[in-house]
């Protein structure tokens, strides 16, 4: 035994093998030193560079910096010409759209931008897009009767068509590029107008490069390398180790964010936010008891301590919020939904009688694969323990995401915490997939959006506005609009908890990270700075 | 010898064609579980956002609205031309996947095995070599801790220390961020070599050394604990005994009598750890960013890419079931016991 299994041998080869895993890595490449791009890195993966595929946060950021949309709104929520040339004229029926385009703009592999491409471009969207249902039904055709002229007619007036003109999922298309793909998807290339040339593309790695013949600005950093992780300790810890240059934030963990906060705090590192636009609420199911009575809902409403929530929860960085709506489309800055006020609660709950031995069971489900939906839960549950126990018992459940959005609109679930990103800047983007109706008796939606998100809420008043928003522009229509968001408080079908912006953070050495209003981060604004 | 040559032979051949009639079933419960499952694809990709009539459509546009049996009969038809069909996700062909992914997770697991095996058989031999030492103790902890930490811990652990805090190993990924992997069999290693890319070669092993590691340190204990069982079984047996007597030195007394038949039972072990690695490492996949095929599978279930899963799924069961009959016939090609 001692001639062949000498220990001493097994020591030095040992000691020989873990001196070359050692030294090997040490030769090695470290992404930073090796590329003058600058490395963004999100959780995550991208499924297609394709428009018509895109539907997460991350696909979105992908297609800003390599396409352009005809309009964006900018800081003061007013729509400003991009791509087209000036602002939209609408027919005095709101039927039809003239929209002007710009001639210098060309796209990527050289092809001329102009109407046709636009009109090639969103009818390949209605065609094939996953999320062709954000054009509706509502286009009735397309005419381009000048090369830089796009007019669309419509079925019937939609107001936020403006909205939907600023939506990166029609970003054009080059015809000529496409022409083979205008009925199938095409997943690893992309040929637009935008600032950046896909130089490649697999799902866990973009490399962007700068369009040489961008019409616009040039982008101020060299190239950037669009790389996604799988989970969010991976994604943090390769920020910390100076392996990437800016993370973005789409589904960091709150601790993590609150980290970052502090070393942003301390100039480590910057800190760039969006406005905010993503909503966290629980849709109360209406049609059935408990929840069918209004008093009982306003109870539930007045027993959500949001400060505390938002400070146990994500430390405080997400902001508490009483309205459907982000503060961005809100002119005056009214809170609609009630505030905590436990005492007010109880009052109510004792009318109806509970209280005094006769609790108010709340099953409140969560998507168990979110984890901050499960940490609301567990604190809204310890809360209500903790100051209205003898009126409230709320009892929690995890449940799958798909899972749920499949059984929201069987009216399997109570309460239930979900959130809301509107796919296009325009309040009814907010308020539509959550309160609209089309087939309702009384105050129980039964077919349409509000059945779709769980609430089954209708209300003939917030129908009517919704029909009378179509016929008007401006500040008549957001007060139009605001006046749904405050009808709804009132009957209180969901109660808004949070609002959350994107987030991303950059080494000391690049620039502060900026967003767009639709919150997706501006890629060519990033620069490396001498600190 | 012959005759049992002749009854592996003919047990591989019956195993062989039973062959289809297990993928048969397992393809059959994946496309029921599959089915029976609440929500679809179309519930994963259009959330909450989408009306009724985007619904319909897009389950139209995916034959979700077609009879059970039609979709059933469908897929066994497409099964049999050997067509796995295409993503529900972004409509690529689910083999193309499948050809990326794959040689990640085979790649991965390989390396695994090795680490594991270089770390487990050692640390078995010592801690029986010097029984009640601090030697035998480091080895009995160790090979206990291995299979007692969780995979995800013992990675992300893996990774704070050495990615993070130490900053000797990239956190993730398999290839450098800013460089074209060279890409022939998938097999970046093996492709790099082809290539006589030796950069592309650094910059692979780079990326392996901390999740082959780490997995392999995680596999090693079910190594050192078996190896040390079983040499010390075979050390105390009769045959060894009498090749003692027979005055055999003890270079050939450890090669040809002990180590062989203590290695064993550990080729079983092993065949079954190689055919658990064919399906990915899950946790370590997931938190080494390893674009492996069990990563594509955990994200194929939760965007319910029915036509992903079941080809992941047909795939490796393949492998898992082809695996399980080389291990068996090479049990009997060493072992003349062993009587099928």
């Amino acid at each position: 035994m001692k001639t062949l299994f000498n220990l001493k041998r097994i020591k030095k080869s040992f000691s020989s093998v873990f001196i070359f895993l050692i030294l090997l890595p040490l030769g090695a490449c470290r992404n930073n030193s090796f590329t003058n791009n600058i490395i963004i890195a999100s959780s995550g993966k991208i499924e297609s560079a394709d428009p018509a595929v895109a539907n997460t946060l991350k696909s979105l950021q992908l297609l800003n910096a390599l396409g352009d949309t005809l309009y964006e709104i900018n800081g003061e929520g007013v729509l400003v010409p991009k791509l087209a040339s000036s602002l939209p004229i609408f027919s005095q029926d709101n039927l039809q759209i003239n929209i002007e385009l710009r001639k210098d703009v060309f796209f990527h592999d050289g092809t001329p931008f102009n109407s046709y491409a636009m009109k090639f471009t969103i009818e390949r969207f209605q065609r094939i897009g996953k999320m062709s249902h954000i054009l509706g039904d509502n286009i009735e055709s397309i005419e381009t009767p000048r090369s830089n002229l796009l007019i669309i007619n419509f079925k019937k007036p939609s107001s936020s068509i403006e909205g939907l003109l600023t939506s990166i999922y029609l970003t054009p298309l080059s015809p000529t590029f496409y022409e083979n793909h205008s009925d199938d998807y095409l997943n690893n290339d992309f040929v637009g107008t935008g600032e950046y040339i896909l130089k490649s593309f697999s799902n866990e790695l973009q490399i962007l490069e700068p369009n040489p013949n961008y019409w616009g600005e040039e982008v101020k950093n060299e190239g950037i390398n669009f790389v996604g992780y799988s989970n969010s300790s991976s994604l943090y810890g390769a920020f910390r180790s100076n392996q990437v240059d800016v993370l973005l934030s789409n589904s960091i963990d709150d601790s993590q964010r609150n980290m970052l906060k502090i070393l942003s705090e301390n100039g480590s590192i910057k800190e760039g936010s969006s406005i905010p636009n993503e909503i966290s609420f629980i849709t109360l199911r209406t049609n059935q008891e408990p929840f069918n009575n209004k008093k009982i809902r306003l109870a539930l409403a007045l027993s959500l301590n949001r400060l505390l929530i938002s400070d146990k929860v994500s430390y405080g960085l997400r902001d508490p919020i009483l309205s459907l709506l982000p503060p961005i489309f809100k002119t005056d800055n009214l809170n609609t939904w009630p505030e905590y006020d436990p005492l007010k609660a109880r009052e109510i709950l004792k009318g109806e009688g509970y209280c005094d031995g006769n609790k108010l069971i709340v099953p409140l489900y969560y998507r168990s694969n979110v984890d901050t939906d499960k940490l609301i839960a567990l604190t809204w549950q310890q809360q209500v323990n903790d100051s209205i126990s003898d009126c409230i018992l709320i009892n929690i459940y995890g449940v799958e995401s798909t899972t749920i959005y499949k059984n929201l609109s069987e009216g399997l679930y109570p309460a239930v915490i979900l959130d809301w990103t509107g796919e296009y800047s325009d309040p009814i983007a907010y308020l539509s997939p959550l309160v609209s109706c089309k087939d309702y008796v009384g105050e129980i939606c039964l077919e349409g959006e509000s059945v779709f998100s769980g609430s089954f809420w209708a209300s003939k008043e917030v129908e009517s506005l919704f029909t009378k928003s179509e016929m008007l522009q401006g500040e008549e229509r957001i007060e139009n609009l605001l006046r749904i968001d405050k009808l709804t408080s009132i009957a209180v079908p969901y109660i808004p908890i949070w609002i959350s912006s994107q987030k991303a953070w950059a080494q000391a050495n690049i620039s502060t990270p900026t967003f767009n209003n639709a919150g997706l981060i501006l890629m060519s604004e990033l620069e490396k700075t001498e600190n | 010898m012959k005759k049992n040559l002749d009854k592996v032979f003919k047990y591989s051949l019956i195993k062989i064609a039973l062959m289809p009639i297990s993928i048969w079933i397992i393809s059959s419960l994946v496309f029921l579980l599959l089915r029976v499952a609440p929500g679809g694809p179309c519930d994963a990709m259009l959330g909450t956002s989408a009306d009724q009539i985007a619904r319909d459509n897009c389950r139209e546009d995916y034959g979700l609205n077609d009879p059970f049996i039609n979709q059933y009969l469908n897929y066994l038809s497409d099964l049999i031309h050997l067509n796995l069909g295409n993503s529900t996700s972004n409509g690529e062909p689910v083999i193309d996947v499948i050809s990326r992914a794959l040689p990640a997770s085979i790649e991965l697991g390989f390396f695994a095995i090795i680490f594991a095996a270089l770390i487990g058989f050692p640390l078995g031999y010592l801690g029986l070599k010097k029984k009640g030492s601090k030697y035998d103790y480091f080895s009995r902890i160790t090979g206990i801790s291995s299979y007692a930490i969780p995979p995800f811990w013992g990675a992300m652990m893996a990774q704070l220390i050495f990615s993070v805090i130490l900053r000797i190993f990239p956190i993730g990924g398999r290839f450098p961020i800013f460089y074209q992997a060279p890409n022939i069999t998938g097999f970046i290693i093996l492709d790099s070599i082809l290539n006589s890319n030796l950069f592309a070669l650094q910059a692979a092993i780079y990326h392996l050394l901390l999740p082959s590691i780490t997995l392999g340190f995680l596999l090693s204990g079910i190594f050192s604990r078996s190896f040390r069982m079983n040499l010390d079984k075979s050390l105390r047996s009769d045959y060894y005994d009498a090749a003692v007597c027979r005055g055999i030195n003890n270079k050939n007394l450890m090669i040809n009598y002990a180590i062989p038949n203590a290695l064993l039972p550990i080729l079983t072990i092993t065949g079954l750890t190689i055919a658990s690695l064919a399906g990915g490492a899950l946790l370590i996949e997931i938190t080494f960013s390893w674009p492996g095929i069990a990563l594509k599978l955990q994200e194929a279930i939760f965007q319910r890419d029915y036509k992903m899963v079941q080809g992941i799924t047909i795939v490796t069961s393949l492998i898992i079931v082809s695996i399980n009959l080389f291990i068996d016939i090479l049990i009997a090609f060493i072992d003349p016991r062993i009587d099928y």
